[in-house]
């Protein structure tokens, strides 16, 4: 009963709010919600569409003007409470998006992307330019964007996929994987987790891939062109296919150059095994490990 | 890069490479992204470097990371304004430039606060984020993680808790990174790859310190 009456207390002060503003090209969409979920998908209407379900105790404003459509809610005398925005938008418009304890959610953009949130995950599909991805509290996963990528975490996963550009993606407690990258620059690093890039290796490229507590996979294609440097301090290397040092400063530090080597490859793992393989090997791999490791559990559990 | 080459650009950028040699570089630059960047990074410390020359800081924050990391003494470089660095060097000076961004950080959280309140000044005595015992080795750094952590301190109670407890524990997670790298470097000191290690996780524990000062200015 009490269940009920509160369900319907909430209905009595939940509130919607609808409208559509028309933009002109070029502008941008900034949003800042303290807690709750933004959700932005794409049309092909010259304007945005803006619901948000939230307390009536909450306002809702909206400035619209020919460069930016700025959304913030307000809570009387104080922040907002949970405000879930649905935000239909065209799809080469500009994103900025915020918020602390917010999930933010991004699907069939052709725009410039800024998403920030503290305890919540981000989740991208699409995006061109310039797009940069936090969270402090949260995975943040990225697909099909093409551009500039800046990818950031602290305390989880970080998650790339089907993406063009130049990209970067940094966490210090989480695993990364960025898999069907078509790169000449590319960067990832965490400090516990493990970094997965299964991607193209193009000659003059620059990549490199660190962690301090966990392991590195890596994908070179047959055929590259790429100078290999590879530290680590307490870790071993292998890889799929047979390779010839070129220099070698002790077991742990050494290099070796496959094709012309123009394009320039760091691999560092202080306490973890580097592993460097054809494209595609890397997930059998990956699934070899947690046979292995289920196959390990189970032996420890009959033990 | 070619070791050559990364030796060459700090004289390229202070137009002391002979003209015969420039095209050669710039060529090479064109094709070269590692050496744009590396050449961007120096532009950004001789940027700093001449703006610290014009305006002295309170507090030079080089000297000691210099002193730390291996580097030969800043003031003569300044002194002629020529500024020439190896890639470890170019680590170590990535590392000022956060602490110099951190420490304006810092200044400017610090100027938006009225005082400590008594329970303020009981979490300066008791900083709840602290990484005490790190450091020794380099007091200017140690001083630079300090006052981020008493931003940190005096900002918890705007923080959520579990925000608290996520930014120590990979706090110490770096820290736990730093001291086994500062102990492989002592075991094997002329490692080029640990130093560049050292410096990136101060560099990334400098950042997150920052970052969550940041988050102290806004609500959670």
């Amino acid at each position: 009963m009490l269940t009920t009456l509160a369900t319907l207390a909430g209905l009595a002060l939940a509130q919607q709010t609808d409208t559509t503003v028309p933009v002109r090209a070029g502008a941008r969409l900034e949003v800042n919600n303290f807690g709750g979920d933004i959700t932005v998908k794409t049309w092909s209407k010259s304007a945005v569409r803006i619901a948000a379900s939230h307390s009536s105790r909450d306002h809702i404003t909206i400035e619209a003007s020919d460069q930016v459509v700025r959304v913030k809610s307000e809570g009387r005398g104080g922040p907002s409470h949970v405000v879930d925005y649905d935000f239909t938008v065209p799809a080469a418009m500009a994103l900025s998006l915020s918020g602390v304890y917010t999930d933010i959610s991004v699907e069939g953009s052709e725009g410039e992307i800024t998403a920030e949130t503290v305890q919540g995950t981000v989740k991208v599909s699409g995006g061109a330019g310039n797009v940069s991805l936090k969270s402090v509290q949260g995975d943040v996963t990225l697909e099909k964007a093409h551009g500039r990528i800046d990818l950031s975490s602290v305390n989880e996963t970080i998650t790339a996929s089907q993406i063009s550009g130049d990209l970067s993606a940094e966490t210090v407690n989480g695993d990364i994987s960025l898999v069907q990258i078509e790169s000449a620059n590319a960067e990832a690093n965490t400090v516990n987790g493990d970094v997965v890039y299964d991607g193209t290796i193009k000659d003059g490229g620059r990549y490199r891939f660190s962690t301090h507590d966990g392991d590195l996979r890596v994908s070179v294609p047959d055929k590259s062109n790429v100078s290999v440097s590879v530290s680590t301090f307490n870790g071993d290397f292998s890889a799929c296919f047979p390779i010839q040092l070129t220099s070698s400063k002790t077991k742990h530090r050494f290099g070796f150059t496959i094709g012309s080597g123009s394009a320039r490859l760091e691999v560092e793992s202080f306490d973890g095994d580097i592993r460097l393989c054809r494209p595609g090997q890397l997930s059998k791999d990956k699934e070899r490990d947690k046979d292995h490791d289920q196959d390990h559990d189970q032996d420890q559990e009959e033990e | 890069m070619s070791d050559n080459w990364t030796n060459r650009l700090s004289e390229y950028l202070d137009g002391d490479l002979p003209a015969s040699e420039r095209p050669a570089l710039e060529v090479h630059l064109q094709g070269c992204g590692d050496c744009r960047a590396t050449l961007q990074q120096l532009r950004r410390v001789v940027a700093r470097a001449q703006g610290l020359d014009d305006s002295p800081p309170a507090a030079d924050l080089w000297p000691a990371i210099a002193q730390h990391m291996g580097v030969v003494s800043l003031d003569a470089r300044r002194a002629r304004r020529r500024l020439s660095f190896t890639v470890p060097q170019l680590a170590a000076a990535a590392v000022a430039l956060v602490l110099l961004s951190g420490g304006s950080a810092w200044l400017a959280l610090r100027g938006r606060s009225t005082g400590p309140t008594p329970q303020q000044a009981v979490m300066d005595r008791n900083p709840v984020i602290t990484t005490a015992g790190t450091y020794e080795a380099n007091p200017r750094y140690a001083a630079a993680v300090a006052d981020l952590e008493r931003v940190l301190a005096r900002g918890r109670s705007r923080l959520d808790t579990a925000t608290v407890r996520v930014i120590e524990k990979n706090l110490g997670i770096i820290d736990r990174a730093i001291r086994d790298a500062q102990s492989a470097l002592a075991a094997d000191p002329a490692n080029s790859y640990l130093n560049q290690h050292l410096a990136q996780e101060m560099r990334r524990k400098l950042e997150l310190l920052r970052q969550a000062a940041t988050l102290t200015g806004t609500r959670t």
